[in-house]
């Protein structure tokens, strides 16, 4: 029989047609979308990860409580047996420091006086050892406009836009005025070795980035540093062993002291838990929202296309069928359409968002004056997720518009279905 | 010997129309034979295609009692009757007898599909049923592409393949031309002859009387006149 209802189905196209494309249109349109929130959802928070929150962050208590203002006074000593602890304790994670600061950038005329000033968000970070994987975790060297990454001591790079605005080139010397951890006043003096452009605008405004030892000498900040943070080597946030070690490490070490470190996860810092349960909200939302759209358009071309056939149906009385084995065909008939046009729904989806992956939106533009760290190009992502998230909701909307639509054709007498083929 | 195969006892059959009610059977008391070739005949309207429908019990009356092959009509299940009809019941209609996306074979083949046959026999018998019919050179065409006549001999194969015990013919040649009407009740009285079957017609066709070996007047919902015609074979 089922080869039958295949036949059938194949042949009359009007039947099974108009069912396939709005089943493919709606699959598709939900797998694109889905990859396209998880690819963005996913951006956001894997470029959060790399330049901010890291998958964990180990603060002091007073440190992360003021971490807007950069509060170097506060930060974490005895930084290098901390990072060895945390090798041996968690092994599964690899452990960096870094130190954020801020202060003024003065560029001397040939004379020493000043010619131009700015400014200055600086980063350092473990830049001379290459095993930290810092390079790769920020793209550094990908994102460098002209130059390298500095090398030795006293080198540095500064944001491209930012050494435009001060007339800086390649090789220039910059001096920078800050103030130590104990609250003294430092300068030290930087050759530009690379300028550089994340394209992320918070990254890069008045951007400099130089090795950590430089920052420990010129902040007074031996073996201190502001954060440690750690990274799955497996390169993926994963909420559940992160909140295990992160509870394992604040038991053991947390304390009622202020300047004993407290580890974050990626989701308790910047907002990133609402981000991320706003993620699943708005695919499970899509999801809902277009298999109600469906079902109800499939159930009203179920009722065209079960008013067309009912001649069909009056024959297959005649000819000894039950009502309900026809209903029953009827369904079985949906499902093997709703399978067609989902999987062929999923193919156009996945294809699709495959496209939008590798060429994403450009959101630069609206980028200038956004706070939050977001990738300047939107790109969906193919996940395994996407073959069954438009498929089975696909597939259900199909049975679901051709049972509502039975109900009617089910509720009428056998005797007036079958006046339908008189004429 | 006598074999009553339909038995139909102060059949009466009310519609609703609007908040009255119409009667379309009045009280009707008919006996049918087995391997009878009879035709229901009477004007538009005088509840022939009802009462049809009651003897293959897709409807039932509204009072009185309709045995078909010993079953009572009003009482079985939606599946009791549709079984009465997949084993006991061919239909053969005016028009728009085929499923149009089948092949002549499959619209005879689908009949069988409701009853246990493996896919030899199915073909032995589907062949066999096209044979009867003068068909089997059109298996493969599909339902436009074969003419209207052909298209009610497909009908009858499709009826006859289960071999039914009663066949219920429905003005099967309101749509057809002289020649072809011959044709087809020349084929469906020789299936009358061959398997026994029992055969009810309805018709206001003089070229369908003729055949008929016993013939009921409708009127107005009732029977007006039942008269036996003493075969006069090979006509
Ligand atoms: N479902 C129904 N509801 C109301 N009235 C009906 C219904 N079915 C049939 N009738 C009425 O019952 C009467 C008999 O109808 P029926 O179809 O049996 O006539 P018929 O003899 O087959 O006529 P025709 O030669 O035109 O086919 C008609 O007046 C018809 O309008
Ligand atoms: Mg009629």
């Amino acid at each position: 029989m089922i080869q039958f209802l295949l036949k059938g189905i194949l042949r009359d196209r009007s039947r099974s047609l108009l069912p396939i494309i709005i089943t493919a249109l709606g699959v598709g349109l939900t797998v694109l979308l889905s990859g396209y929130m998880k690819g963005a959802f996913g951006d956001v928070i894997d470029q959060n990860a790399r330049f901010e929150t890291g998958h964990v962050k180990i603060m002091t208590q007073a440190y992360a409580e003021n971490k807007d203002q950069i509060p170097n006074d506060l930060s974490l000593l005895e930084a290098s047996k901390w990072v060895e602890t945390l090798h041996t304790e968690f092994a599964e994670m690899q452990w960096i420091q870094r130190i954020k600061f801020g202060g003024l950038i003065d560029v001397p005329d040939a004379d020493g006086n000043t010619k131009a000033q700015g400014p200055a968000s600086g980063m350092a970070l473990q830049l001379f050892d290459t095993n930290s994987g810092e390079n790769e975790r920020m793209n550094i060297e990908a994102s460098l406009v002209i130059g390298t990454i500095p090398e030795k001591s006293g080198e540095a790079i500064i944001g491209h836009d930012f050494a435009a605005k001060l007339n800086l080139k390649l090789g220039d010397e910059i001096t920078f005025f800050g103030s130590t951890m104990n609250g003294s006043m430092t300068f030290k003096t930087f050759v530009i070795s690379g300028t550089i452009k994340f394209g992320t605008s918070v990254m890069d405004k008045g951007a400099l980035l130089i090795d950590i030892s430089d920052a420990q000498l010129m902040l007074d900040m031996e073996n201190a540093t502001g954060e440690i943070l750690g990274y799955l080597k497996s390169g993926v946030y994963n909420e559940e062993v992160v909140s295990k070690i992160t509870s394992t490490f604040n038991n053991k070490y947390k304390n009622t002291d202020e300047f004993s470190p407290e580890m974050f996860t990626l989701r308790e810092q910047n907002n990133l838990a609402s981000m991320l349960d706003y993620g699943d909200v708005m695919s499970g939302l899509v999801i809902f929202i277009f298999v109600l759209a469906m079902s109800i358009v499939l159930w009203n071309t179920g009722l065209l296309g079960g008013l067309r056939r009912y001649q069909e149906f009056g024959i297959r009385l005649a000819l000894g069928e039950a009502k309900s084995k026809i209903y029953g065909s009827m369904v079985l008939e949906s499902v093997l359409i709703g399978i067609i046009g989902s999987a062929l729904g999923t193919v156009i989806g996945l294809a699709l968002t495959y496209y939008m992956q590798v060429v994403g939106i450009d959101i630069s533009s609206y980028l200038e004056s956004s706070s939050m760290i977001m990738p300047s190009i939107i790109r969906a992502k193919v996940t395994p997720e996407l073959f069954y998230i438009g498929f089975i909701p696909g597939v259900l909307a199909m049975v679901f518009g051709t049972m509502l639509a039975g109900i009617g054709i089910y509720k009428r007498e056998t005797a007036t279905l079958f006046k339908e083929l008189e004429v | 010997m006598k074999n009553t195969i339909i038995n139909l006892k102060n059949i009466t059959k009310r519609f609703k129309v609007g908040d009255g009610e119409f009667t379309a059977l009045n009280n009707i008391n008919l006996n049918f034979q087995k391997g009878e070739f009879a035709g229901f005949v009477g004007p538009s309207g005088s509840g022939k295609t009802t009462l049809l429908n009651i003897i293959g019990s897709l409807d039932s009356p509204s009072e009185g009692q309709a045995l078909v092959m010993g079953k009572d009509v009003a009482k079985l299940s939606h599946r009791e009757s549709a079984d009465l009809r997949n084993y006991h019941i061919g239909f053969i209609f005016q028009v728009y007898n085929l499923l149009p996306v089948y092949t002549v074979y499959e619209n005879v083949e689908f009949a069988l599909l409701l009853q246990n046959h493996t896919k030899a026999e199915r073909h032995k018998m589907v062949m066999e049923a096209l044979d009867w019919v003068g068909l089997t050179d059109l298996a493969d065409k599909k339902p436009d592409r074969i003419s209207g006549g052909e298209g009610q001999r497909v009908a009858i194969a499709r009826a006859m393949v289960k071999r039914p015990e009663i066949l219920i013919a429905d003005e099967p040649t309101a749509n057809l031309d002289a020649e072809n009407a011959h044709i087809i009740l020349k084929m469906m009285k020789r299936l009358n002859d061959e398997l026994n079957t029992t055969f009810l017609f309805s018709t206001h066709d003089e070229k369908v009387m003729q055949y008929m070996e016993r013939i009921v007047h409708l009127r107005d919902g009732e029977v007006e006149k039942d008269s036996i015609i003493v075969a006069e074979k090979d006509k």
